[in-house]
């Protein structure tokens, strides 16, 4: 009676040498990305140097007057010095750091945000849950962006992280939105119908079972906003509105303004060429990163 | 030899097919030859894995690439060696002298355009005709696949129909510029019971009127032995045993095939117990076996089995032919 | 007279279908249509039927997985429909599912331990290393090794991922389980590998089971009743034997002749249905199949047929049909 059970247990060989995950997939297919990988080697370059700053390896001069206004770049200062005297490269080196900052706290709040809203959302579609929460991203989504940064710095009284509260609380709702197609989706599969036959209550259901299923979302998401929270760093210190204490290349680009009338463009040059390069190679890596996790995209059928 | 050139239709010859996987290149289709003959209908059996889908995209040239690709091979149709053919040549072939139907016919035709215009666009593309002569060709045809009032129909999308209209109209535009052969990959598999068997008898008639081959693709046997007169039997992108149907499933010679034969769940005039099954699981296409690549589920498997594949071989000019060193029956 | 496990009394499932800006209900699809059956303790019920037919909605309402429109569900003499959440929950340790799906049932995120030990965790029954035992045993059951407990689905193919959904739906040990199309999805060889476990857990574990296919000769192979389904009723429904040797109703036989045998000496004469199933949406007047029968009389289109014993008592083999309604037959 058990002998074709045995049968079929000995043979049914689980393919042990080709334990194949799916983020091994992933790496496989971002591996052979050129783009992608340049991308991610400079990004890394830059975390590096970000660290430096951290750790107080480098960059720490930053604010210090150490040389005479507008010194051209030298083996002393390597990228010159600006209106007051400050080292150009100390200062730039220090707002990798800056960049970094923003970018991952206001990327990872957000996703979490937009991941745990969408999810609430997505599941519950249809009812009330849904219905306000689609309303507050519609409400922060219909308000133009820096308006809003400017009320909530105002609100918060020149409080550091202004800034970082105004970008998290609008750019959630990307993120938010597209989790909660995802989870409309998912929601109709029968794995989540089999956890509530077993008597998984729904808010376990929606976070062990459902939202780990949209990690490849998040991730990418995750990436776009962290470039979209540098880019936009620059446009509010422009408008006063950026990093309060310390300096960054959005800072470093608006100073230079008067310079360049002036003539002196080391300043402006170093900032803009740092932050174009880092955008960039994240925007690469970026790209690689979403077609990597594509699940349409087989590799054999 | 050249009665048998002119007397086969398509002549396959060690066709190889390879998809590119992280682990390295992997052969859905290993070294497989046939012939198909003018209106025969051949059907290729096999479970997934088996090749048979990759077997009949490769005749129409549409295995997607990357990541697959024809390594090795050729494919005669017509005396052109529809391998070696420029895209251009191989999308005129297309639709006009060999054409192909799918499993899924709500993402086969295009949800956004009427079924009028994706037929007369099929029709124009290959003949020359103006919109309303082709229009005209579109309802004939309509009609020939059995929609009722197809002068109205033309003009509805595919959200429209029902699975087995669907599937009617798909066949119909395949049909239109008159192939001399039809691959049909798994057409009626996705459909009810009941209309599987509408869809079929409709392939039958048609095939009768319009002179054609047809090669169906499919996992299930009964469909095999109501419609076909040959049949190709895949396993592991290798072909296993061929012959009539008559001969597959009354003597069936490669153990395979046998097990299938008798594993299948069908009406028994008593209950039984347990269903005989074929012990294992297909292989994984990139860990094969020196030998056999059933051997570690045949349960007459020898020694000499485990060392080298075993070769097609064929009897008699019916091309039949059966790949085991030991054969039943 | 012993109870009946599941006694079903005129259950109803009609989902609303909504549109317009106020989203007012323009139809109702009638997925269930007023069902009434019985499934006896460690004895298999066959559902067959075509899409549409509202089989695969039936099983799961009931287990209340959709809320019923309108009927009765007695489980154990219990009507499950009266139950709240809490009492509901204990309740479905008595009644599981498996799914047609592999690919879509399992977790994707999920390692195969977790997704098996879900159940006992979520009813806390017993200690963590009893869990983890009884796992194992499940394992055993169903034909698998320990070491697929720390993979995740998609390593594994249709066949084990369906054990795998076997093994997670006996954890509780339940007195039933609906079986939705368990094996259509499975490629054939393997059809019967896992129709074999099935077989083993109403053999050896007494366990009854709703099963529904549209394949006959699966449903032959597994139930002991069979019940046929046509737009959200049952059209014909007797014990497995009576069904298949004398097929009543022209819907089942028009089915029976329908299946492809893989029998060269068998071309079966094939009854043809002209048409395609009406759409749920807009079931024909009268007897839901009048509109593809080829005995339809002009009654057929008005009234809808009621359920009658064309049987016996000891042996009922019930239909829905006007041919039968004055001329029950003599018990064979």
């Amino acid at each position: 009676m058990s002998a074709p059970t045995n049968a079929a247990t000995s043979a049914a060989t689980l393919p042990d040498e080709h334990h194949e995950s799916i983020w091994g997939k992933a790496i496989y297919k971002l591996r052979r990305d050129r783009a992608g990988m340049v991308g991610f080697a400079i990004v890394m370059a830059y975390f590096i140097a970000a660290s430096g700053v951290w750790l107080g390896i480098w960059g720490t001069h930053w604010s210090d007057v150490e040389g005479p206004k507008w010194s051209p770049m030298s083996s002393e200062f390597w990228f010159g010095t600006n209106i007051i005297g400050q080292d150009i490269f100390q200062r730039a080196i220090y707002s990798t750091k800056t960049a970094f900052e923003i970018g991952l706290v206001v990327a990872v709040l957000s996703t979490l945000i937009g991941a745990v809203l969408g999810a609430l959302a997505g599941f519950f579609s249809g009812t009330w849950i849904d219905a306000i929460i689609l309303w507050i991203k519609g409400v922060l989504d219909s308000i133009p962006f820096y308006l809003f940064v400017a009320a909530v710095a105002f609100a918060l009284q020149d409080n550091p992280y202004a800034m970082h509260v105004a970008m998290i609380s609008t750019f959630w709702t990307t993120t938010g939105r597209l989790v909660r197609g995802e989870v409309i989706k998912l929601r109709n599969f029968e794995f989540v119908e089999a956890a509530k036959a077993i008597g998984v209550p729904q808010i376990t259901i929606i976070f062990r079972h459902i939202l780990p299923n949209t990690f490849h979302i998040l991730l990418v998401q995750a990436t776009i906003v962290f470039v979209a929270a540098i880019k936009s760093e620059v446009i509010l210190s422009f408008l006063g509105l950026g990093v309060q204490d310390g300096v960054s290349w959005g800072l470093m680009i608006s100073e230079s303004t008067l310079e360049v009338l002036a003539g002196y463009f080391n300043n402006f040059i170093w900032a803009s060429v740092l932050l174009f390069g880092l955008v960039m190679a994240f925007n690469m890596f970026s790209d690689a990163l979403q077609d990597a996790l594509d699940p349409k995209k087989v590799a054999a059928p | 030899m050249t009665d048998e050139v002119a007397k086969t239709l398509l002549s396959v010859r060690n066709l190889v097919v390879e998809f590119d996987t992280r682990f390295g290149p992997v052969r859905a289709v290993d070294d497989i030859s046939f012939d198909i003959f003018p209106n025969e209908t051949v059907g290729i059996v096999g479970e997934s894995g088996c090749g048979k889908t990759v077997t009949g995209l490769s005749l129409l040239r549409l295995v997607p690439s990357p990541p697959g690709r024809i390594v090795q091979g050729s494919i005669i149709l017509n005396g052109n060696d529809l391998v070696q053919l420029p895209e251009n040549d191989m999308a005129q072939l297309r639709g006009d002298d060999i054409s192909m139907i799918f499993q899924e016919p709500m993402t086969a035709l295009n949800p956004v355009l009427s079924l009028g215009t994706q037929m007369t666009d099929v029709l124009r593309q290959h003949r020359k005709m103006t919109k309303r002569e082709a229009r005209d060709v579109a309802i004939d045809m309509l009609a020939k696949v059995g929609i009722p009032v197809p002068e109205k129909r033309i003009d509805e999308y595919p959200h429209e129909l029902s699975g087995g209209m669907r599937q009617r109209v798909m066949i119909a535009m395949a049909l239109s510029c008159n192939p001399k052969l039809l691959v049909a990959d798994e057409p009626t598999t996705a459909l009810d019971v009941t209309t599987q068997a509408q869809v079929l008898e409709q392939i039958v008639e048609l095939q009768e009127e319009f002179h054609m081959a047809v090669i169906l693709i499919t996992h299930d046997l009964g469909v095999i032995a109501e419609t076909c007169q040959r049949a190709i039997v895949m396993y592991c992108g290798n072909i296993v045993e061929t012959g009539t149907v008559e001969d597959l499933f009354e003597r069936p010679r490669h153990p395979y095939t046998k097990g299938l034969l008798e594993s299948i769940p069908r009406l028994r005039d008593e209950r039984i117990a347990e269903l005989p099954i074929i012990p294992g699981m297909v292989p994984d296409l990139l860990s094969l076996p020196a030998g056999c690549r059933f051997a570690d589920r045949c349960k007459y498997a020898q020694a000499d089995c485990l060392q080298t594949p075993p070769r097609l071989e064929s009897s008699g000019d019916t091309g039949s032919g059966v790949a085991c060193y030991h054969p039943l029956n | 007279m012993s109870q009946p496990l599941l006694k079903v009394v005129n259950l109803k499932k009609h989902f609303p279908v909504r549109g317009g800006m106020f989203s007012r209900v323009l139809a109702r699809v009638k997925a269930v249509d007023g069902v009434s059956f019985e499934l006896g303790k460690q004895r298999t019920l066959g559902l067959v039927g075509e899409s549409g037919c509202g089989k695969s909605t039936l099983g799961r309402t009931v287990l209340r997985l959709h809320e019923p429109t309108a009927g009765q569900i007695f489980l154990d003499g219990d009507d499950i429909c009266t139950l709240d959440r809490e009492a509901l929950k204990q309740r479905r340790r008595d009644m599981q599912i498996i799914y047609q799906d592999p690919y879509a049932s399992l977790s994707p995120r999920r390692l195969i331990g977790q997704t098996i030990q879900e159940p006992l965790d979520v009813h806390k029954i017993g200690t963590p290393e009893e869990r983890k035992k009884r796992v194992e045993e499940l394992l055993d059951i169903v034909g698998l090794r320990k070491q697929v407990l720390s993979r995740y689905p998609h390593e594994f193919s249709g066949g084990q991922r369906q054990r795998i959904g076997i093994a997670r739906a006996l954890a509780l040990n339940p007195s039933f389980i609906v079986a939705d199309e368990p094996v259509s999805a499975l490629d054939v060889s393997v059809q019967s590998q896992v129709l074999n476990v099935i077989s083993r857990l109403q053999r050896e574990h007494g366990i009854a089971f709703l099963f529904i296919s549209h394949d006959l000769a699966v449903i032959q192979h597994v139930s002991d009743d069979v019940g046929v389904m046509y737009l959200g009723k049952l059209v014909e429904y007797s014990d497995s034997g009576s069904l298949y040797r004398d097929p009543k109703h022209p819907y089942t036989r028009a089915l029976m002749s329908a299946i492809p045998i893989p029998d060269v000496r068998q071309r079966a004469k094939r009854i043809v249905l002209a048409g395609d199933i009406p759409s749920p949406m807009n079931p024909p007047s009268g007897c839901p199949f009048h509109t593809r029968c080829a005995e339809a009389m002009p009654k057929c289109s008005q009234v809808v047929p009621p359920r009658v014993n064309a049987g016996s008592a000891e042996k009922p083999h019930y239909v829905s049909c006007h041919l039968y309604e004055y001329s029950p037959e003599a018990p064979a």
